[in-house]
């Protein structure tokens, strides 16, 4: 059977809440090793959030939110603030690549972890340094919310519909999203370097930098002309028809339908879907750049029509005239959407505490068969004895006197 | 000479506009060298989207552009003649250990550049392929856009995320610009370096297939959860279930501020209002029950100030906290100032402007613009001739032919 593209390599993951265990997932799921370090009275979030009915406050296995941001990871549980448990972590670190992390602030210095001394104990250690504002200048203790850095950064000034009011983002790819990945490739590029020469480094990743980098679009728009951006709905600044309609509505659902036409071919098979209807022959929907300065009428036109049908019917139909469609999935809907379950997108789990459940895999599709490490997420402490048995050798008395000391927890 | 963490990494980049581009992006400035293939005549469509300076549009002026496609070269191909895609196989024999298209299936095929056709010219090749809805499964030969993948990733539907007072004429929103865009590259390019590093340790060259559905899908992945195990899922109405990360109207523009475990900070900050004692908003459980009259009473506090008079009081209290900032504010921060994270860069025609540094920095191999976006087929000679060995002739009738 042939092997994942990280088999052989160790991560000691610190990461919490969203970003930084995203960013290690994506290592976990390609085959890395990642354990998974919490400490009792510090346990990551995430355990807590989106339990299910009746389960929420019953212990640190109840969050859907960690099943799905934690594929395939260990977990270990120390007490860092007892000098006992610091020196397990160094042993620990000793035996890894990449050591990860995104407190607020300098937490694993405290517990004499800094990067120079990690160094010490493994000259090649890869260190990666997630933070919401990066580890130097006035703002790097402030801590890393999505929408106080969508703020921060001017993403929700821009977020909104035309003539509207800012909003904040309801799942942000500007902030945790991006950092998560950013964190990701850079990681991965660090080991490819290690890999070539030997040596490991530190990597300083601020959130803000990165979001500064996925709305560049915007920062040049802003050095080359000065402009602040708008607030442009759904529409796009060369596509007409291009914006979200509604459509005739399931259940209790409301159902959308996103359409993008890009050139005067797919306008005029448009046409001819609707059935050649009047208005379209007006002078004012002739060409793209009547089109694109005519839209509020436009739209309210083709709202009319797209009201007659459910979305994934019309999706269908736009799509098979050569135009760019899809029905805007609710998060329900995403769930039962054909296309990605027959991709296997989703990954059945059973999970002790959550389980049969159906979670979200990672868009991560190598060779034919597409093989990753999904094995579910790791309830708090399940893997003590391996890492401390098999991987660092201490032995069974020893454990039990570590729990009994509660240097493990 | 700067240490380069993608060194020896050769890359053909056939894509254009935003997403494909920002994955090539991404490895060009960590030292890998790319080659990116541009039409003849009008080349990538990101040159001529802009911002162009003084609205003046100029293929080699385009910000977009200028952005996407540092620390790459540029060749230009005719794909659709045969000796374009004579010299595209010859450079993954010869040259390239990694393919980035963006390009449909069908397209693809008809150009013989699929990956069974591709790995026997050059088994090490790592093909990365990203697409609308990926390359298997019943849409797979739908067509998309970066709104498409907003709106199919069920991001565009929980935003924004409060919810919306009149869902009739308030549809499901995407995220502004090109996020959905951004976020397929950035997908396409974790997993292009996770190819890369099976090879190195012994894993012959993959195909990889990048769904941008799956690649928005992916980020939203927490409100998913939500629905496998809770059955919630937002309405158009009520937006997302939060605890925090609100919007409010201070005097003089809006601020966020993230509630949550922080309310007892948050009330400090209100001055202790009497109404913050009362069991249904005192009690954390019963709290998100009344967010809304919760949020109304903050609010009501918020119109009374100054965005910045808000924002110095929540550093003063420990409450996460910002003003609702523009474009501006960001390119001119103290904190980005700090880090020194702009960087200047000279270009032939766009002159001296600057541009975000990395997106993350490394100690040993910092990501670095060392030069600016190429120019459409400035590297042709480079390719043609040094590359893959052909005289200054056979570059001139490649040329009269419309091949390059």
């Amino acid at each position: 059977m042939q092997k994942l593209p990280l088999a052989g390599i160790r991560v000691l993951d610190f990461c919490q809440m969203w970003a930084g265990p995203h960013a290690t997932e994506w290592l976990s799921v390609m085959g890395a090793e990642v354990i998974k370090l919490e400490t009792a009275n510090r346990i990551d979030y995430m355990r807590t959030v989106g339990a299910p009915k009746g389960l929420a406050g019953t212990g640190p296995d109840v969050g859907s939110a960690f099943a799905t941001l934690n594929w395939g990871k260990k977990s270990i549980t120390l007490n860092m603030s007892l000098p006992k448990a610091q020196e397990i972590a160094r042993k620990l670190i000793q035996r890894c690549d990449v050591v990860a992390e995104n407190f607020g602030g300098g937490v694993l210095e405290r517990w004499g972890l800094s990067y120079a001394q990690m160094k010490e104990l493994k000259p090649d250690i890869i260190y990666y340094a997630g933070s919401g504002y990066g580890r130097s200048g006035p703002h790097k203790e402030r801590p890393a919310y999505a929408e106080i850095v969508d703020a921060f950064t001017g993403a929700t000034s821009v977020n909104g519909y035309p003539g509207g009011e800012p909003n904040v983002e309801g799942v942000s790819p500007w902030t945790d999203g991006a950092q998560a990945m950013h964190g990701a490739f850079a990681m991965l590029a660090a080991i490819h370097y290690r890999k070539l020469t030997g040596q490991g480094q530190y990597i300083d990743a601020a959130m803000i930098e990165g979001s500064a980098n996925y709305l560049g679009e915007l920062v040049m728009t802003n050095i080359i002309n000065g402009s602040e951006g708008e607030r442009s709905g759904n529409r796009d600044a060369a596509m007409a028809p291009h914006g979200c309609y509604p459509c005739s509505n399931t259940q209790d659902e409301s159902e959308w339908i996103a359409i993008a036409v890009e050139n005067q071919n797919e306008w005029l098979a448009l046409c001819r879907l609707m059935g050649d209807p009047g208005w379209a022959k007006d002078a004012k929907f002739a060409d793209e750049l009547s089109r694109w300065k005519n839209q509020d009428a436009l739209d309210e036109h083709l709202s009319q029509w797209t009201k007659n049908f459910g979305s994934y019917e019309l999706a269908e139909k736009l799509q098979k005239a050569g135009i760019a469609a899809t029905p805007s999935l609710s998060t329900r809907q995403a769930t039962h959407d054909r296309h990605l379950n027959e991709r296997g997108f989703f990954v059945r789990t059973n999970h002790p505490v959550l389980g049969n459940v159906l979670l979200t895999g990672l868009p991560f599709r190598m060779g034919r068969k597409g093989r990753a490490n999904f094995k579910r997420a790791p309830l708090l402490g399940e893997d003590n004895n391996y890492v401390l048995g098999k991987l660092l050798d201490y032995t069974e008395q020893e454990i039990e006197l570590f729990k009994t000391e509660g240097v493990l927890q | 000479m700067n240490q380069k963490a993608l060194q020896g990494l050769k890359v053909i980049e056939f894509c254009e506009f935003v997403s494909g581009p920002y994955c090539g992006k991404l490895l060009s400035d960590m030292g890998a060298e790319v080659i990116k293939i541009e039409k003849p005549g009008l080349g990538d469509k990101a040159r001529s989207w802009g911002p162009f300076a003084q609205d003046i549009p100029h293929p080699e002026k385009s910000g977009l552009f200028l952005f996407l496609n540092t620390n790459k070269e540029s060749l230009t191909l005719n794909m659709d003649s045969a000796g374009g895609q004579k010299i595209f196989k010859e450079l993954v024999y010869k040259w390239a250990n990694v393919l980035i298209e963006d390009k449909p299936v069908k397209k693809i095929m008809q150009m013989g550049l699929s990956f069974s056709q591709l790995h026997k010219i050059n088994p090490q090749l790592i093909m990365t392929s990203i697409t609308p809805f990926g390359k298997s499964g019943p849409f797979s030969d739908y067509k998309g856009a970066d709104l498409i993948a907003s709106h199919a990733g069920s991001e565009a539907f929980g935003n924004p995320d409060e919810g919306v007072k009149d869902p009739e004429h308030e549809p499901p929103l995407k995220g502004p610009y090109h996020a959905a865009d951004i976020m397929s590259g950035l997908t396409a390019g974790v997993c292009t370096l996770g190819a890369v590093l099976g090879r190195q340790s012994g894993i012959p060259g993959q195909y990889i297939d990048v769904s941008q559905q799956e690649a928005v899908a992916s980020i939203c992945r927490q409100q998913l959860a939500y629905y496998a195990v809770q059955g919630l899922t937002p309405s158009r109405e009520w937006g997302r279930k939060k605890f925090g990360g609100f919007l409010y109207q201070a005097k003089d523009g809006y601020v966020v501020i993230w509630i949550g475990p922080h309310y007892p900070k948050v009330m400090q900050m209100l001055g202790d209002p009497e109404w913050s004692k009362e069991e249904m908003f005192a009690n954390p459980l019963l709290r998100n029950d009344y967010i809304v009259e919760l949020n109304q009473l903050i609010s009501s506090w918020t119109v009374e100030h100054t965005g910045q008079e808000i924002v110095d009081l929540a550093l003063k209290f420990g409450v996460p906290c910002s003003t609702v900032r523009s474009i501006s504010d960001l390119v001119k921060d103290e904190q980005l100032e700090y880090r020194h994270f702009w960087q200047e860069v000279e270009h032939s025609f766009a002159g001296i402007i600057k541009y975000p540094g990395p997106p993350f920095r490394h100690s040993i191999t910092p990501g670095r613009i060392e030069r600016p976006a190429p120019l459409l087929g400035e590297h042709n000679e480079k390719v043609i001739c040094e590359i893959l060995g052909y005289d200054r002739k056979d570059l001139v009738k490649m040329r009269q032919m419309g091949v390059i």
